[in-house]
């Protein structure tokens, strides 16, 4: 069974796709540019047996995050025990020092995580990254089926595949469950983010209002979304789309235009809940990447199931040796940076460049981390009419109510360019759905 | 032991109107091992909504928000602190004190002040606290206070470069000194008998005890300081924390009492 009504609709989807304002904003040369994210019809198909698994290693990921958060944010057993060195959470650029002792309600921390994972040429799956801030891609998935089943209805008939567009009521639940009491509201930066199609739909589809800062106010104690009467309305959950940096400008950075001021104090308090907690910044770091198997035995006396791309960390000698030997063979990762920046392969750099890394490395081994470039399965990709391979990742979505949940769908990106590796679409690339059979 | 009565009133005129502010106040002594604050009372001017709370330092706050159209704001805090009730401060276990061991904001140590750490390291085997005692005194002859040198901005490593500075400055080039030698250290506001204003000090933690020392006064804190709040370097206690909407330009006037209570 092919997909050629789907194919021949591609054009239709992408034209559906630029009404409904489906883009990505960036920034390039300090100028906002929106522009298309580019859908491909072809899907990525996982397997039910096959998904089955990734399930249960995200859900096992997911869980031990989440631990892993409420620990360092509180007794540090990990440190304490020696399982991750003191260095790779207090110098971490993502450790916040005033969310000590500070407990979300419900101890949740990280709602909605976006696991980067990537599949090698042998099929095994490796997770790349994980994202615990305010991971973005969901809504991507969720309309491109809607388009799809609307333009292509046979291809859908003929197929056993999970509704992924359930995404919103997965969402909505999970909101609901850390809701303190009152309204659950979508807090965006306004139309210039990056992610502002995600964030108005997301709101449409799960029925929470879609607010900016100057829409909320803290009084009391309390969070309050000022209503159209000027009345104050009490808010329970916020999901906000907004940085820990801008969230709160009387706690955080003073200069933010965006957040809410007090609405740090109010969480602190327990009287609101922020999706996700402030500070998950710390377990999402590439150099703490590093040390997720372990705290999965650690904190759940279980095997990981899922697998790390092989990395090192210069920090340990040893891995500084191998890195040094191996340099040419290694991609190498500035564990502060994100959105396929601070990436480099070290066999594409000159000398003159190597010979300034390798200074670098060594003056500040705990920046970075090296990995062996995985050789990733290329999927199939229509340019110009024409199935070409390219490279792709897949951003599973995990969402933390009383257990973690994974959704059945995921967002796959692609490299456009044929000799990339990066598959951000800060960088340029395009998406897929992804199918995940039922049977 | 003393019993000190305080009267901290800061005022702040605007020379246009203000359309809403939000405040942090951390002006509210803690109840501490070594201090023990009674009957604070606590003004806001205009009327404002506020909460009190603690914030992530274990500094007492009153934050809120006036809400209508102002041109002064104002607030009034005195009270009673019992002082020197014990040596020390608090008592932490390691890992709580992990935050005051690294490098932070204005603390973080440049090439001056590393020079400067080489020639005075602790020996092998010197206790914490003495080293910092000693550490005290050498800052106190080292360094020379002198105000309008140095802003609420400058760094440790600006303030030791320039030689001089203020309360602020003595106690972050000591938190940065400390850090140095893996001491944990934190910055501390607060107020000093018989003084007009405000003043900082550093605690420094010793055998799972934090002990103050002032080395602008080359003193141990025992009884004739209040302490308001600590934090990793200034920023994390300022006094007053405000957001202002409008409001043109500021000027704030500051009128500090602290005696002795008959």
């Amino acid at each position: 069974m092919d997909h050629l009504e789907l194919l021949e609709n591609t054009g239709t989807v992408n034209e559906l796709l630029a009404r409904y304002g489906v883009k990505f904003g960036i920034y390039k040369n300090n100028q906002f540019k929106e522009q298309l994210f580019p859908f491909d019809a072809i899907p990525r198909i996982i397997g039910n047996a096959e998904f089955t698994y990734l399930e249960k290693g995200l859900k096992q990921r997911v869980m031990a995050l989440n631990l892993f958060l409420k620990d360092i944010y509180g007794e540090k057993k990990i440190i304490k025990d020696h399982i991750v060195p003191e260095d790779f959470i207090f110098a971490s650029s993502g450790y916040m020092a005033e969310c000590e002792g500070v407990r979300p309600p419900k101890n949740i921390y990280s709602h909605i995580s976006g696991i980067d994972l990537v599949q090698g040429k042998d099929g095994h799956w490796y997770v790349l990254e994980d994202n615990l801030r305010v991971p973005s891609g969901a809504s991507y998935p969720m309309i491109a089926r809607e388009l799809c089943r609307r333009s292509s209805p046979h291809t859908f008939e003929n197929h056993h595949l999970c509704d992924n567009r359930n995404y919103a009521t997965l969402l909505r639940q999970t909101m609901d469950h850390v809701n303190v009491g009152g309204h659950v509201v979508i807090l965006t930066p306004g139309r210039y983010n990056a992610a502002y199609f995600e964030h108005s739909y997301l709101a449409e589809k799960t029925g929470a209002h879609l607010v900016i800062g100057s829409d909320l106010r803290v009084e009391d104690d309390r969070l309050y979304y000022v209503n159209y009467d000027s009345k104050l309305e009490r808010v329970g959950a916020v999901y906000r789309r907004i940085s820990d940096e801008y969230l709160d400008p009387m706690n955080f950075n003073p200069e933010s235009l965006i957040g809410i001021p007090h609405i740090y104090d109010v969480f602190r308090k327990g009287n609101v809940a922020l999706i996700n907690a402030p500070g998950n910044g710390v377990a999402d770091d590439k150099g703490i990447y590093y040390f997720v198997p372990k705290m999965i035995r650690y904190y759940l006396g279980e095997e990981p199931v899922l697998s790390n791309a092989p990395t090192y960390l210069p920090f340990y000698e040893q891995d500084m040796k191998y890195v040094l030997e191996n340099f040419d063979k290694l991609v190498l990762k500035d564990v502060a940076e994100a959105g396929g920046y601070g990436v480099v392969f070290g066999n594409k750099m000159s000398a003159e460049q190597k010979g300034n890394f390798l200074n670098l490395l060594k003056k500040e081994p705990r920046r970075f981390i090296a990995q062996e470039v995985i050789d990733f399965l290329d999927i199939d990709v229509l340019i110009g009419g024409k199935p070409v391979p390219r490279k792709a990742d897949l951003r599973a979505f995990v969402l933390m109510a009383d257990e973690p949940l994974v959704w059945k769908s995921g967002l796959t990106r692609f490299s456009r360019n044929p000799d990339s590796f990066i598959v951000n679409s800060s960088q340029g690339g395009g998406f897929k759905d992804t199918w995940v059979l039922s049977q | 032991m003393k019993k000190l009565y305080f009267d901290y009133h800061m005022h702040i005129a605007y020379t246009e109107e203000a359309r809403e502010c939000f405040f942090t106040i951390k002006c509210i002594p803690p109840h501490t091992k070594r201090q023990c604050p009674e009957a604070i009372d606590i003004e806001v001017c205009p009327d404002a909504h506020w909460a009190k709370g603690e914030d992530s330092f274990g500094n007492p706050q009153v934050y809120g928000r006036v809400g209508n159209s102002h041109q002064n704001f104002s607030f009034h805090v005195r009270g009673i602190v019992s002082t020197g009730l014990k040596a020390y401060e608090a008592e932490m276990p390691e890992t709580g004190q992990a935050i005051y061991r690294y490098p932070y904001g204005l603390t973080k140590p440049g090439a001056g002040l590393t020079a400067y750490y080489k020639t005075i390291r602790p020996p092998d085997g010197m206790p914490a606290g003495d080293w910092a005692v000693s550490l005290m005194h050498r800052l106190h002859q080292d360094f020379s206070y002198e105000k309008g040198i140095t802003t609420v901005a400058t760094t440790a490593e600006e303030a030791w470069n320039g030689g001089r500075g203020v309360c602020q400055d003595y106690a972050h080039i000591m938190v940065a000194l400390c850090r140095l030698a893996g001491i944990p250290a934190r910055y501390v506001t607060g107020m000093l008998i018989g003084e007009g204003f405000s003043h900082a000090w550093v605690e420094i933690c010793s055998g799972g005890k934090w002990y103050g020392l002032d080395p602008t006064n080359d003193m141990p804190v025992a009884d004739s300081h209040i302490k308001l709040g600590n934090g990793r370097d200034a920023s994390d206690c300022p006094i007053n924390r405000g957001l202002i909407k409008g409001g043109g330009a500021q000027e704030q006037r500051i009128c500090l009492k602290v005696e002795e209570a008959g």
